[in-house]
């Protein structure tokens, strides 16, 4: 097997994969045992990294420092250690940043924090702990702008979703993959709130359609579609943080009142149109041969597709 | 003395039924209820169609709106509990009692109606079992089938899903009963005809196509390593080492996951042509790698598999076609070759106990048998040899004291088994729940899917049991306590015991069979996704949507 999977890559795969060869570090990994103090308390079983690998790699010169979450434990929800070791990262990253300034600020040197998503958001079983973990992680973005570029990947079984939703959209840059899934609420809860009729969550074809990379692309959620392959993830990282810093902010979705009005705008013009279906949107873009997106590999698609404009549609 | 009064009987009601007929044998869908009301007498023997697959669900619902007044009492005889519409039957008093073979999603729901003594529970059968009380004592007096086409003769189309049609059919019409059929549409001229039009009273046009059930499919996605790694002992330690060429699979992801590595692990091993030539089976999506690599020689199905149509199509030598090109299954058919055509059954279960005997009952859940026992044990009818039977049964160590010298062969009946399932729950316990549910739904004996002196091997993470080889009761128990882990009843495993166990070659660790853990990885499986498995059956497999991810 020459290409791995990210899709069915572990946690851990992921992290050492998306840096460059023998360079991943892992930080409070499984031996320093940081466990959950909450689940034992429910009779729950323990992860020894909580569902979360974190460290710091090489990808080119950059320092890139790693959050790899893992969808095998408990869906890849967030509690309050997962929570403290994702914060500890953008921390660590900070203050790289600081050194990294007091020796040049060499561009191609710049630190990085990547987060590959693979969660449905709060650990309900840890509640306001699991809240404020998120909280405190959109914090640590706010303190990375201007300095440290944030990249999220998306292309792992559980997708993206709930409150890590939120947090992925306040990155600087998204790469998905096809297979990748991304949303605020998951389609179970959509179905279970509204109905069968609004959202059939056992049609996979819809799910991916509506949360799947190729539609999030077209609508400018995600910045970057590669295909399957950790590989191919590490080589967009690669190219992006080639790209001057201020090329990094641009593809933010959120971030400045201008970007809010394009995302009412987005609301808007989409609310107008009443589509019964993603393909509706797209074609509604110009996309004629939209009925056969879903078939084609990345390379084919991206030749056809035409993104949402920016600004006004 | 009147000896023609089943006949008599039919023709009254015939005349009563002929007042809804539009044309020939065509009746309207809005006077289903009443044709239903015409034909059927309090106290019947009612068939409804259905099964694991596909159900006559048009009718099972007029028969849900009937009058009481002139339909009730009935005794339903079927295959299958599984549509909501049968448990209403049951609840509002249309039909009093059920005989029948499995009820998989309405399992809950029957054991209720069970404890609160609002229905009386015949006999829990097999499929072969019913089938063959449908020609002694469980004769159906009206029949309810589904069909995928009709003509105005009342010729059948069942097209993909044959299923059991013809056994009910059969059963019904030639015993003076009375068969009506709901299709997805009435044609002009069929494809083929899979049932005559002489043998049908009444077709219904349904206003929309009967529902099947794609429960064959197993998405790649999910296979575990744990498995991958039972899949390579089994093939090393089982197939390699009897040659199985004619087997069934069962339902799990266990065997989805042996089906997947034919072409990669079985291919490294040389196996080739040596093991897995000739199949029983539904058309699993997940064999498609095998098939295209050359391994199969040939398939029977008890029933077809949504989105499967075009690939089986185009493989008519592997598959059993009609002259239009589509699959003919036949339910009765295929267990009869599954029981006797077929040298080895493996699956999974919910529950063995330390005598080896297995089932997926529990306390709250009458789930029914379906039609593993009759593949999950020894044919003891069969009188065919082959090099698996024969080896199985030479290795047998309580044959000296039950047969003496006479060779006899023996089938392979294997259970592949998690030591925990899902939210640690263990597979291998020390009273089954079985016992349970004989109390709670006062059943005459435990409902066991597969009884421990059938049972010839049990896979684990741990190890194979070769149960068969025990020459003692005790010592099957300390056997299957050996591959346990570290459930309840693999904690009684005594190391010594288990040593010896090894040495004689009842019990087999991954080590024993040359096989390192560590090799235990998705990267083995053929296709890791179901878009590969349409990529190895180039386009021509469809997967449903619930399955397609993109």
């Amino acid at each position: 097997m020459s290409r791995q999977s990210f899709l069915g890559a572990t946690a851990r795969e992921r992290a050492a994969g998306l840096t460059d060869a023998g360079t991943f570090q892992e930080l409070a990994g499984p031996r320093d045992r940081l466990t959950s103090p909450h689940l034992p308390v429910l009779g729950e079983a323990v992860s020894f990294d909580d569902g979360i690998v974190t460290g710091v790699g090489m990808v080119r010169q950059h320092p890139v420092f790693v959050i790899s979450q893992e969808g095998r434990f408990i869906g890849g929800a967030v509690g309050e250690v997962g929570g403290a070791k994702m914060v500890g990262i953008f921390q660590l990253a900070l203050a790289e940043y600081e050194e990294w300034k007091s020796h040049g600020a060499q561009e191609d040197c710049r630190p990085a924090v990547i987060i590959s998503f693979e969660t449905g958001g709060v650990r309900l079983h840890e509640a306001n702990a699991g809240l404020l973990a998120h909280a405190e992680v959109m914090d640590q973005i706010q303190c990375c702008r201007g300095k440290v570029p944030v990249l999220g990947l998306i292309g792992s079984k559980v997708g993206c979703f709930g409150g890590m939703g939120f947090v992925a959209a306040a990155v600087d840059v998204i790469v998905m993959s096809p297979e990748g899934r991304l949303g605020l609420t998951g389609p179970e809860v959509i179905e279970q709130e509204i109905g069968k009729e609004e959202f059939d969550s056992a049609d996979k074809s819809l799910i991916s359609r509506t949360t799947g990379g190729k539609h999030k692309y077209l609508m400018r959620d995600c910045n970057v579609l590669v295909p399957d392959s950790i590989e191919a993830f590490r080589q967009a990282i690669g190219d992006i943080l080639e790209k001057p810093y201020e090329e990094m902010e641009k593809c933010r979705r959120i971030g400045s009142p201008a970007l809010v009005k394009e995302q009412l705008d987005v609301a808007e013009w989409l609310a107008d149109l009443a589509p019964s279906d993603a393909r509706d949107v797209w074609k509604a873009m110009g996309n004629p041969m939209a009925e056969e997106y879903p078939d084609m590999d990345v390379e084919e698609f991206l030749t056809h597709a035409v993104r949402r404009r920016r600004g006004e549609q | 003395m009147d000896w023609c009064r089943l006949k008599e009987d039919r023709e009254s009601r015939l005349k009563q039924g002929d007042a809804y007929r539009i044309e020939k044998k065509l009746v309207a869908a809005k006077d289903t209820g009443r044709l239903l009301e015409a034909v059927i007498r309090p106290g019947d023997r009612v068939c409804l169609e259905g099964n694991n697959q596909k159900q006559a669900d048009f009718l099972a619902e007029k028969l849900c709106r009937v009058n009481q007044e002139k339909v009730r009492d009935l005794h339903l005889v079927q295959s299958a509990v599984a549509m909501d519409s049968h448990i209403k039957l049951l609840e509002k008093g249309i039909a009093k009692k059920i005989d029948f073979s499995y009820s998989g999603p309405q399992a809950a729901k029957l054991a209720e109606l069970v404890q609160k003594g609002k229905m009386e529970l015949g006999s829990i059968h097999t499929y072969l079992e019913l089938f063959g009380r449908y020609f002694m004592d469980l004769i159906p007096r009206v029949a309810l089938v589904a069909a995928v086409e009709a003509d105005r003769e009342g010729n059948l189309y069942t097209g993909f899903n044959t299923e059991d049609t013809p056994v009910v059919v059969e059963a019904t019409h030639f015993k003076q009963g009375i068969v009506i059929a709901q299709v997805n549409r009435v044609v002009d001229r069929l494809p083929r005809v899979d049932i005559p039009g002489d043998w049908i009273d009444y077709v219904v046009e349904a206003p929309r196509p009967f529902y099947v059930e794609p429960l064959f499919t197993r998405d790649p996605a999910l296979i575990t390593e744990a498995q991958i790694l039972r899949a390579m002992m089994a093939i090393k330690g089982i197939y390699a080492e009897y040659g199985v060429q004619r087997l069934n699979h069962g339902i799990g992801f266990d065997t989805a996951a042996i089906e997947l590595l034919l072409p990669t692990y079985g291919e490294q091993l040389g196996l080739k042509g040596k093991i897995c030539s000739y199949f029983a089976l539904n058309p699993h999506p997940t064999l498609i790698p095998a098939i295209e690599s050359g391994w199969v020689t040939g398939i029977h199905c008890f029933g077809g598999e949504l989105g499967m149509e075009e690939y089986i199509r185009n493989r008519p030598d592997i598959f059993f076609v009609g002259p239009d090109g589509t699959l003919r299954s036949n339910r009765a058919m295929s267990q009869t070759a599954g029981h006797y055509a077929c040298d080895m059954f493996i699956g999974s279960t919910l529950q063995i106990d330390e005598e080896g005997n297995s089932s997926t009952a529990t306390a709250s859940r009458i789930a029914g048998f379906g039609g593993a026992p009759n593949m999950g044990c020894d044919a003891r009818g069969r009188r065919h040899a082959s090099e698996a039977w024969l080896k199985c049964g030479e290795e047998d160590g309580m044959r000296r004291e039950t047969l003496g010298h006479m060779p006899r062969g023996r089938r392979l009946v294997v259970q592949m088994q998690d030591t925990f399932r899902e939210k640690m729950v263990p597979g291998f316990v020390e009273e089954l729940d079985a016992w349970n549910l004989q109390k709670t739904a006062h059943l005459p004996i435990p409902p066991v899917m597969i009884y421990g002196d059938d049972l010839t091997h049990i896979v684990t993470e741990t190890g194979i049991a070769y149960l068969h080889k025990c020459t003692s009761l005790e010592e099957r128990t300390a056997a299957i306590r050996a591959v346990a882990g570290y459930t309840p009843v693999g904690r009684k495993a005594e190391r010594e015991k288990t040593k010896e166990l090894r040495r004689r070659g009842i019990v087999k660790t991954p080590e024993d069979l040359g096989i390192d853990v560590s090799d235990a990885n998705r990267s083995l499986l053929a296709a890791k996704s179901i878009r590969e498995l349409v990529e190895w059956s180039k386009g021509l497999y469809h997967p449903p949507v619930r399955f397609k991810t993109w």
